[in-house]
């Protein structure tokens, strides 16, 4: 069975060690979620294990059915099955969804269909996804046009950054339900980062755990999730 | 040994307006680079007499010419700017020719291009003008086209287009051959009130070639103008499209683009004369620089005392795809009324590393991704062209890229 095992990470930006020791295993068919509070580094995680220029990788290692990621171009990370879905999606004028799908990998045969579906199945106009890769799209258009891009590419794992904020309830819903879907239906690995329980009502985790300071400080399963409801992130904080 | 002047005084013979053109031209003299509106211009290796000889180059360029065709209402063929054939018909389209240099607007030929020593030249030597004219209330659903080759060493065509009151009309323009030619359109557009244009013109002349083009649009009352501008070829690639809008609520989009490949230079002018207010026009230029070649884009936003509530813009966008590659951006403006809306924004820069990430991030890699981004930089021009020139122009833009990549690889 897959499995995405980050042990030992740690990352630099700029002068500062945002992560100083990540270690956690997902499973295929799982999802994890990380909670944290403000800075404890979760986008800094999700951003190094894609290979976003100027997130530096000084120690640790990520193996993705035992190939080290970390010695991969992002691209050739992305092919060999990790896909991230960004916090922020950036726009690129003049692309668009199918051509860079196709580009990436996907079927030119039955690309748009795919994309008509999988669009439909989180409640986005697929007309949305006609034009350029996320150009005049609102924020939580383009959340959902992450998870349309993650259905047509089915890659074995799914990195999703705060996918959950800016997505009201209707979209949350559809796109929580796509996710566990897809653990289903191809096996899908997610690692979903966020600081809100409210994924956690519609997206039923296997697992959850807590960074702080750049360090996995807890796991447990969705019964964590109480406790940090109740007493906050307090009890978990660590110092740098 | 016979000069380039004996010889095109020779052409002239005693045709009295060629020769008044003619002599304008002589008393204008060839630009220098010292003069600030041709000082990117490579005409240190630059001779008329170089383009004496008229021999015939055979160009290979059928399919390309039919996909240009495709759906056209009707097809104008100008061989060196000679009228060869029209195809097609269209009623309340007319096409004819007339002698070159008419007035346009309240200027004449002389007056408007003085000190353009190139536009004189084509007035003197041009075959004819080749004139369309669409009459009041017509409206062209299909795109004419006109198919312009450049066989010979010189090419000066000539075209005016009239479009009526109310009328309706798309061209399509597309420059093949010019091998080792020098090739000077000026093209006049002159849009009458509640008329509309839209205009695709497509320079993809042999890289050989010195391309150096006029193209100025008088727009009346609520007329409306959408131009697309694109130029790949030609070794010195010179474009300078002026919109003069002289009636109330007359509104000129443009689009300019361009690709510099080897050591060409590409070399666009623009200029958005504003003469009475309520007039809109908005500029956007965007081009890319690989190899060794360069670009400047030089624009002018003039508004005249009075063009109250004038909305005019502009923007100029350059991509850097190799260090050796050099891009200059020149806005300029002269607004002499207050009550106006005027913008100018332009830079010049590489592809956007973010973007790239996000491209590679789903698994397209870099070479792919870098080539994507630039042909999605055209894309967004392209798409507001007939689909008949979008098609050959990606096309086109690919194939540079490609050899361009290759090159650097």
């Amino acid at each position: 069975m897959s499995e995405l095992v980050i042990s030992g990470l740690r990352v630099r930006v700029g002068e500062k060690e945002i992560l100083r020791g990540i270690d956690l295993t997902v499973p295929a068919g799982e999802v994890h979620v990380i909670m944290g509070p403000n800075g404890s580094g979760k986008s800094t995680l999700a951003h190094a294990l894609t290979g976003r220029p100027g997130y530096d990788v000084i120690d640790g290692s990520v193996t993705l059915d035992g190939v080290e990621l970390l010695e991969l171009a992002p691209a050739e990370r992305a092919r060999h099955g990790l896909l991230l879905a960004l916090q922020q999606p950036l726009e690129v004028p003049g692309v668009r969804p199918a051509t860079m799908l196709v580009a990436a990998g996907a079927d030119p045969a039955t690309v748009e269909a795919r994309i008509d579906e999988e669009a439909r199945r989180v409640g986005l106009r697929p007309e949305l996804l006609h034009r350029f890769l996320n150009v005049d799209l609102s924020g939580g258009e383009r959340k959902r046009a992450e998870i349309v891009q993650m259905g047509v590419l089915r890659p074995r794992f799914v990195v999703l950054d705060e996918i959950d904020s800016g997505l009201d309830v209707d979209a949350l819903g559809s796109v929580a339900r796509r996710l566990q879907e897809a653990t289903h239906e191809w096996g899908c690995g997610v690692l979903a980062i966020t600081h809100f329980r409210r994924l956690l009502h519609e997206l039923v985790p296997t697992a959850i755990h807590v960074v702080s300071a750049g360090r996995v400080v807890a796991s447990g399963g969705p019964e964590l999730a109480e406790t940090l409801e109740e007493h906050g992130y307090e009890p978990f904080r660590q110092t740098t | 040994m016979t000069t380039f002047l004996d010889a095109a005084s020779e052409r002239i013979g005693s045709d009295a307006a060629r020769r008044s053109f003619f002599d304008a031209f002589v008393a204008a003299g060839l630009p220098t680079t010292s003069d600030e509106v041709w000082r990117y211009a490579p005409l240190h290796d630059f001779s008329l007499d170089r383009f004496i000889s008229a021999t015939n180059v055979a160009i290979d360029d059928d399919a390309d010419e039919r996909s240009i065709r495709e759906g056209a209402s009707i097809v104008v063929t100008m061989v060196d700017g000679e009228l060869r054939e029209v195809s097609g018909q269209c009623e309340g389209v007319r096409v004819s020719t007339r002698l070159a240099g008419h007035d346009l607007g309240d200027r004449s030929y002389i007056e408007r291009y003085r000190a353009d020593a190139f536009a004189l030249l084509n007035a003197a030597l041009s075959p004819a003008t080749v004139h369309i004219s669409i009459e009041a209330s017509v409206h062209v659903a299909m795109p004419i086209v006109i198919v312009q080759r450049a066989e010979t060493s010189l090419a000066f065509a000539n075209v005016r287009v009239d479009v009526g009151t109310s009328a309706s009309a798309t061209i399509v323009e597309c420059w093949f051959g010019g091998s080792d030619a020098l090739v000077v359109p000026v093209s006049e557009y002159h849009v009458a009130a509640n008329g509309s244009l839209q205009l695709s013109s497509y320079q993809r002349l042999a890289a050989t070639s010195w391309h150096v083009a006029r193209t100025t649009t008088l727009l009346e009352r609520d007329a409306r103008m959408q131009q697309s501008v694109i130029g790949l070829g030609a070794q010195y690639d010179r474009a300078r499209n002026d919109a003069e809008l002289v009636g109330t609520g007359a509104s000129n989009e443009l689009h300019t683009t361009f690709l510099g490949s080897g050591q060409q230079v590409h070399d666009l002018r623009t200029h958005q004369f504003h003469r009475v207010g309520r007039t809109t026009s908005s500029l956007l230029s965007k081009g890319a620089v690989a190899d060794e070649s360069r670009s400047v884009y030089t624009g002018l936003i003039e508004i005249e005392n009075g063009a109250r509530r004038t909305d005019a813009r502009q923007t100029n966008h350059n991509l850097l795809l190799s260090p050796h590659a050099h891009a200059d951006s020149v806005p300029n403006l002269d607004i002499r009324e207050n009550d106006v809306v005027c913008a100018h924004a332009s830079s010049v820069g590489p592809l956007d590393e973010m973007q790239r990430w996000y491209l590679e991030s789903r698994g397209v890699d870099r070479e792919n991704a870098e080539r994507l981004m630039v042909q999605g930089f055209f894309n967004e021009m392209t798409d507001v062209m007939p689909d008949s020139v979008a098609r050959l122009v990606d096309r086109d833009v690919a194939t540079v890229l490609a050899r361009a990549t290759g090159e650097s690889a």
